[in-house]
């Protein structure tokens, strides 16, 4: 349960003050959709608030607050499924599910601290929403490939399920994949199914010192492109080496290979890794902290700066922020995301990163930045036409109403 | 299972829509009944029907004009790749123009360096590992019928294959897709980067059976062959063993790149078939295949073994090099064909359960084919859950046909019982539309089908597939009436 207290009273449409209304079960949500309804209102929902500041800035008339839908419904360890309502922070998931050596596959990370919200309270309903995954997403897959089903409020205020509770399931359409990144402007998720990935025995990580971006890189492409499953494949530029006191000096920047197993493959698996680079000397240390760092984006936590994230196809990764004229970045998932910041509010910065994402076939968001700069450029990649169309469509059929998130993913969407 | 009575009036213009169509596309219109008997159905065999017109498109922009005409016709479309979907995907319509995707069969690009492949939708699944298996990679998606099935159709039925339980199904290695819609607009959804990107229209597209769009592009991961592979057979004199030593591997936290069931009868079916060696006086047998570095794949083995003896195994047996590796795999792959030599029919079943209620529904099952007095065996992917029981039938005979769908329906209703669902990697199609009521509320259907207006407003793409009833644009406000009449008026909505 959040204990975050998120109650203030905002000023919203002039002088009309902002009601913080709180729904405690599936039935309240729907209560609460129904009235909305009959008001003509709009909602922002709400877990324990920690990702606000992510998105465009809420057009709503009222807040919705679902943080009560909290606790495990089930878990069963030897199906590696667990089911729980939606407001149950990811935090007190990990705990159960590590008692049993266990994880969430798509690695959640923590961005409470980097919007200046606590650690640790983030709900898994929330961190579905906004796909909020780390550095493992590389080998496991993102948000949307392990959750399994769902029950949500649509626009309707009525419940439906969909999905299902087991691993393998094709039975109509996966609405569980379009949930996930939907930042809920879809419905109001109330319970949610994920499937889990047991926890390797062992993990060590491989760093790669005094290495050039280029060079880099293509190491970790190299390594993404065997057999090894490596867990973790980040880059860290000397310029962000301050932003990991536990990696030390890195010079040019650091290569950051986590690969995992029992110990006789781990050791099988970092001969095969040294293989592929002869020439290079990789030391073996702890690397949880340093990714759990990467993933929760601390290099710009409590620093004036906006923050992006870049999508690209891995091979891009070395050659766009020199494309998009920006100093500050880290690369994560080989190369296929990368981490960018910029000085608070400029613009011209930027229109550069967004095209030099768009130039290299991937897509930029603004994940971090003030509210001025998140209503005049767009949060996530503008749509070409026919597509955001259809995006708009996708949404009347879940929320003909457009009473969930009003313009949170975006404009007028 | 009732197929609908056609559109008479689609069916009184079919001269000037089988000239239209040959005009977009001259040499690949079909409309002589000898060649639209090759077209009249896919492998759900117990249903045949000739399409009103096949029309096979070499370019996307053929498939734009054909559906750009459809639209404005208002004609229904059924679109096919290879025609391999066992839940009737792709069976034709009377009323519906056919558009197959075969010939749009080019590999437009390797890139090794994003590890994907972009593909034309008629490319077969096996050519993209083909392409790429020189430098030491793979498509990991790897259904039956992989020799002859498209990527198209793997997208549009989501497939899953033997591999799976590692390395996920369709979904999960497919980085994007350019769609025709209906109307014959392209979009193109996701690309080389992962990552949410607005909504997850990608996510929906895969195994939406055709009711949303054509497939005319696929961008597809692939992934690095493991260097070791080690392939066990496990016998068992009882199937409940067999069931508890899958149930303690995955809860063990291993995950065996295959786990493979197979029970008696079937056992029986494929030593007659191709004499793949297996034990005769077993129960059932479990082949389950570990992969990855040398080391880790014998830890793994190591693992499974001991869990293996500890649940009863009788024997177990190792294959020592690809040759009987080939032999071990060749009695699983060629089970359809064995137990389809048995009876002129069969109908292959395909519900997920939790793992735990293996044991429960395996005796159930036996139970059930006493009682419907029909020939039948299990043989599936034990690791991830998805049953594959085979009912083998005469459709000739009076009765057996209704008799071994209702045995189907029977088991698909008791997978949904214990927590699982209809069809975990065959798709809805036609097979099981009727059965979605069992898993879903009137309240879940509606909100799919919402979903469904939003992309095919007119209702015109694989129109009586996965949906029991048509009801949902009209609550929407969006379906196309044409001069007072409701689309499909002819087709059952119950």
């Amino acid at each position: 349960m959040c204990t975050a207290g998120v109650c203030r009273l905002r000023l919203s449409r002039g002088f009309e003050p902002m009601a913080r209304l709180q729904a405690r079960s599936e039935s309240e949500v729907i209560d609460a959709v129904a009235a909305a309804r009959a008001r003509h209102s709009t909602l922002e929902i709400v877990g324990c608030g920690t990702k606000r500041g992510f998105g465009r800035p809420a057009e709503a008339d009222d807040e919705l607050d679902v943080s009560a839908l909290s606790g495990i419904v089930s878990y069963d360890p030897d199906e590696l499924v667990i089911t729980v309502k939606a407001a149950t922070t990811t935090a007190e998931i990990e705990d159960a599910l590590g008692r049993r050596r266990q994880r969430l596959g798509f690695d959640p990370a923590d961005w409470g601290p980097l919007f200046g919200e606590p650690a640790h309270t983030a709900t898994i309903g929330g961190v579905l929403s906004a796909d909020v995954c780390g550095p493992a997403r590389v080998r496991f897959g993102g948000a949307r490939d392990h959750l399994l089903g769902y029950r949500a409020v649509n626009g309707w205020a009525e419940s439906y399920k969909a999905g299902g509770h087991v691993v393998k399931n094709v039975t109509g359409f996966d609405l569980p994949k379009l949930m996930c990144g939907a930042m809920g402007t879809l419905g109001i998720l109330t319970e949610v199914t994920l499937r889990l990935v047991p926890c390797a025995a062992l993990n060590i990580t491989l760093v790669a010192r005094d290495i050039g971006p280029d060079e880099g890189l293509a190491l970790l492409r190299r390594v993404w492109t065997s057999a090894f499953g490596a867990t973790g494949l980040a880059y860290i530029p000397g310029l962000l080496a301050a932003a990991f006191p536990e990696l030390g000096a890195v010079g040019r920047g650091a290569a950051l290979i986590r690969v995992e197993g029992g110990r006789v493959s781990l050791d099988e698996k970092m001969a095969g890794i040294r293989a592929l680079a002869p020439r290079l000397h990789l030391e073996e240390a702890d690397g949880e902290e340093m990714f759990r760092s990467i993933g929760d984006g601390r290099a710009f936590i409590g620093k004036n700066l906006d923050v992006w994230r870049l999508f690209l196809p891995p091979r891009a990764a070395a050659s766009c922020p020199e494309e998009a004229d920006s100093q500050v970045w880290l690369a994560d998932w080989a190369g296929g995301l990368l981490w960018v910041a910029t000085s608070a509010d400029d613009h011209a910065s930027a229109r550069r990163i967004r095209a030099a994402a768009a130039a290299n076939g991937g897509y930029s968001t603004v994940l971090r930045a003030g509210k001025v700069t998140r209503r005049r450029i767009p949060v996530f990649q503008p749509e070409p036409p026919l597509l955001a169309a259809l995006s708009r469509s996708v949404k009347a059929a879940f929320d003909p109403l457009g009473l969930f998130n009003p313009g949170r993913m975006y404009e007028g969407l | 299972m009732q197929l609908s009575n056609p559109d008479p009036s689609v069916l009184a213009r079919r001269d000037m829509i089988v000239a239209a169509l040959t005009r977009l596309v001259p040499d690949g219109t079909i409309s002589r009944p000898a060649g639209l008997a090759a077209y009249d159905g896919d492998a759900l065999t117990a249903y045949r029907q000739a399409p009103l017109v096949c029309v096979l498109p070499k370019t996307k922009e053929q498939v734009s004009a054909v559906l750009r005409f459809a639209a404005a016709e208002g004609i229904a479309i059924v679109p096919r790749g290879a025609g391999t979907s066992l839940s009737g995907g792709a069976l034709p319509r009377a009323d519906a123009i056919l558009v197959g995707l075969a010939r749009m069969n080019r590999i437009l690009e390797i890139d090794f360096e994003n590890a994907c492949v972009v593909a034309e939708p008629g490319v077969t699944n096996l050519a993209i590992t083909r392409a790429v298996e020189g430098q030491g990679f793979f498509y990991a998606p790897d259904p039956s019928s992989q020799i002859a099935c498209t990527v198209g159709g793997n997208v549009a039925e989501n497939s899953g294959g033997i591999h799976c339980l590692k390395y996920g199904i369709t979904t999960h290695n497919l980085l994007g897709v350019e769609l025709a819609l209906p109307g014959g607009n392209c979009v193109r959804l996701g690309g080389k980067a992962s990552g949410a990107r607005g909504f997850d229209l990608l996510g929906i597209v895969a195994g939406s059976e055709g009711l949303l769009g054509i497939v005319v592009e696929a961008t597809l991961r692939i992934l690095r062959k493991p260097p070791v592979t080690r392939t066990l057979l496990a016998a068992f004199d009882s199937v409940p063993d067999a069931g508890s030593c899958v149930g303690e591997i995955i809860a063990g936290g291993i995950v065996p790149a295959a786990m493979e069931f197979m029970d008696r009868r079937c056992i029986a079916a494929v030593e007659d078939y191709c004499a793949p060696g297996y034990p005769q006086d077993a129960d059932a047998i479990l082949i389950i295949e570990v992969d990855g570095v040398a080391d880790e794949a014998a830890d793994e083995l190591r693992c499974i073994v001991d869990i293996a003896r500890k649940a009863g195994a009788t024997e177990l047996r190792e294959a020592r090099d690809d040759a009987e590796r080939a032999k071990i795999w060749a009695g699983r792959k060629a089970a359809f064909p064995a137990m389809g030599r048995l009876a002129p029919d069969m109908l292959c079943m395909d519900g997920t359960i939790p793992r735990r209620a293996l044991p429960k529904v395996l005796a159930r099952m036996a139970e059930m084919a006493e009682e419907y007095g029909l020939g039948f065996c299990n043989v599936f992917h034990a690791g991830d859950g998805n049953l594959h029981p085979l009912i083998i039938f005469d459709v000739m005979k009076e009765g057996e046909l209704e008799r071994a769908e209702t045995f189907g329906a029977e088991i698909l209703k008791l997978c949904v019982e214990v927590g699982g669902v209809l069809t975990g990697e065959h798709g809805v199609g036609v097979e099981k539309r009727d059965l979605m009521p069992v898993m879903f509320s009137e309240g879940d259907l509606a909100q799919q089908q919402r979903l469904k207006c939003a992309f095919d407003s007119a209702g015109l793409f694989n129109p009586g597939k996965v949906f029991p009833t048509l009801s949902a644009c009209v609550e929407q406000g969006h379906m196309h009436v044409h001069g007072g009449r409701l689309p499909f008026a002819t087709i059952p909505r119950f």
